[in-house]
């Protein structure tokens, strides 16, 4: 009884007083997965926000785009800002019909294929921008868990070896060494479920966005093949 | 981005703060458990139970036997009604015998009247009760040995056709009865003025001259004699109820379980086990030991085991030497009885 008191008294069941009693690994791989939970963190804050941006950026364009005014008009305001997303598929598009029509295209398919290689360029490169950095939350959330599971494992080997080395098996000894080992587990999973929910709604939102700028780029490329039929001169 | 992150860093430090403040401490776990009080009680004072009355209630002071007789001797040991402090139980004294006795003095009072004995015993009955026949019996063989039957009424039948007693009884008839008679006096006063009652003058003078002759012999063989009354042991009185307990006392005296464990554990830290002896089957030694009271050995220890093989006589030898070396005991003194005789059982099996 004095033994067990006496036991309960030193382990500081705090978790300062887990994490600083755990071993090098152990402590490497908490400090790791915290890491892993702060960047998780930055990438949601930053996604979720870049995501809220992009929408508003879409709808704005849209209507603009929408409202008929000329493109020509939109291309003269919108080719001085830094445009993204819609912005930047309209603008490259026009740069190649500008580039071309100064040039004196000939042929009018190729000045379409020009015009939509152009845009495919601009889309991918605007998709990978929104889901840039989603892959990671994806791997914080399936090897979180993992990481935390194999600290934990490491602390209770640890923690049972030792407890081989005093020979004694109150609850008292092995408890403090099996707490501080959970903590590994409680750290992967709190960085890995974040991580998961936070990844499906992400890339869900970027496929969203990408879907909304592929049907921009599809019915931008329609205007501007129609544009091409009315002003190219039949030969 | 960097702003994410510095954000993000901080959401984290402030969750980790909330989390060592209120998982700083958890109070540590209090087991549920309630203590036993666990008494150890040593078992002799339950099972070994006091001489009493097996019916008796449970009284706070117990006595062995109530007494209706008032003590006389201030350091009485044993219980009883007896005057003389004497260990032995009482036994019930014969009922018939007072009467008969009552009657062998009336014929030799009134030798020649026989039929008469029926008038007076009336008158006797009250005085003579008990007492009679013990002071009455032991003077008549101081005197002569023939008498000492007569105890009783054989004493009136055979008196008269002995032809050995009847010369010396014809010559004085009542001399004979008179010795009887003698003795009486001292002891029971009330019994002489009845005698005296009756008109016999000569008795006293020649019963005094008798008993005068051979005084000193009727008085050594007297004091020879075992003057008690065999019923009636013991001398302390007790008034208190009989205690609950059995018939037979059992003193208390019994080593308890751990000091039989200490004997077998001092024997056994003692005893080396003969190689081999381990795997015979039923090598058994039995030794047998009386001990002192400073717990040494007296005589030399009886060892008993069956068997001629080398293995058994081994096992005989280290049974005796194992006893020989452990040899001053330390057992409790004042169960010296329960210990005086020691009897070992070597197994050689239950060592392993």
């Amino acid at each position: 009884m004095e033994n067990l008191a006496v036991a309960v008294q030193t382990s500081d069941t705090s978790l300062w007083g887990l994490f600083w009693q755990a071993g090098f690994i152990v402590k490497l791989v908490m400090v790791g997965l915290l890491g892993a939970s702060i960047w998780t963190w930055a990438i949601i804050i930053d996604k979720a926000l870049g995501f809220g941006r992009a929408k508003r950026a879409f709808d704005r364009f849209e209507q603009i785009f929408w409202s008929g005014q000329s493109l020509e008009e939109l291309y003269r305001n919108l080719g001085d800002k830094r445009t993204t997303g819609m912005g930047s598929i309209f603008i490259a598009a026009m740069r190649e019909w500008k580039k071309s029509f100064e040039k004196g295209a000939r042929s009018p398919i190729a000045l379409q294929m020009r015009i939509d290689k152009a845009m495919d360029v601009a889309l991918a490169r605007e998709s990978d921008y929104l889901a840039a950095r989603l892959t990671f939350l994806a791997t914080i959330g399936s090897a979180g868990p993992f990481i935390g599971l194999f600290g934990t494992v490491i602390g209770i080997m640890t923690s049972f070896m030792a407890i081989a080395g005093s020979k004694s098996t109150s609850l008292a000894v092995v408890a403090p060494g099996i707490a501080e080992a959970l903590l590994a587990t409680a750290i992967g999973l709190v960085a890995a479920i974040p991580a998961v929910i936070a990844y499906n709604k992400l890339s869900s939102d970027a496929g969203k966005l990408t879907a909304r700028m592929e049907g921009f780029a599809d019915e931008f490329s329609a205007i501007l093949s129609r544009q091409i039929d009315e002003k190219l001169p039949r030969t | 981005m960097r702003g994410s992150i510095t954000s993000s860093a901080i959401i984290h430090a402030v969750l980790l703060g909330w989390g060592l403040l209120s998982f700083s401490a958890p109070a540590p776990m209090v087991a549920d458990v309630e203590s036993m009080p666990i008494d150890i009680v040593p078992v002799e004072s339950i099972s070994q139970a006091q001489q009493g009355d097996k019916k008796a209630p449970k009284v706070e002071k117990p006595a062995p036997k109530p007494t209706e007789k008032p003590q006389t001797l201030p350091e009485a040991q044993n219980l009883g009604d007896s005057d003389t402090d004497v260990a032995t139980k009482p036994t019930p004294e014969p009922k018939p015998k007072p009467v008969e006795a009552a009657e062998a003095p009336k014929p030799s009072e009134m030798p020649v009247e026989k039929p008469e004995p029926e008038p007076e015993p009336e008158v006797k009955p009250e005085p003579k009760p008990v007492p009679v026949p013990a002071t009455e019996m032991k003077p008549e063989p101081a005197p002569k040995q023939e008498v000492k039957p007569d105890p009783v009424a054989e004493a009136i039948n055979e008196v008269k056709p002995e032809p050995a007693p009847a010369e010396e009884t014809f010559k004085l008839p009542e001399n004979v009865a008179m010795p009887e008679v003698k003795p009486t006096p001292p002891s029971q006063t009330a019994k002489t003025p009845d005698r005296k009652e009756t008109p016999e003058k000569p008795k006293p003078t020649q019963t005094a001259a008798a008993p005068s002759k051979e005084k000193g012999i009727a008085d050594e063989v007297a004091a020879l004699l075992n003057d008690q009354k065999p019923a009636g042991g013991g001398a302390k009185r007790s008034t208190d109820t009989a205690a609950l307990g059995t018939d037979k006392p059992s003193n208390g005296a019994k080593l308890s379980q751990s000091e039989l464990d200490a004997l077998k554990g001092a024997i056994q830290k003692c005893w080396n086990v003969p190689a081999g002896a381990e795997d015979a089957e039923g090598l058994k030694v039995t030794v047998k030991m009386k001990l002192t009271k400073e717990g040494e050995i007296e005589g030399a220890p009886e060892v008993s085991g069956s068997g001629n093989s080398p293995v058994q006589r081994a096992a005989i030898e280290s049974a005796r030497r194992a006893v020989m070396r452990c040899a001053p005991y330390s057992l409790p003194q004042d169960k010296y009885d329960t210990w005086s005789d020691v009897t070992v059982n070597f197994d050689p099996r239950d060592m392993f």
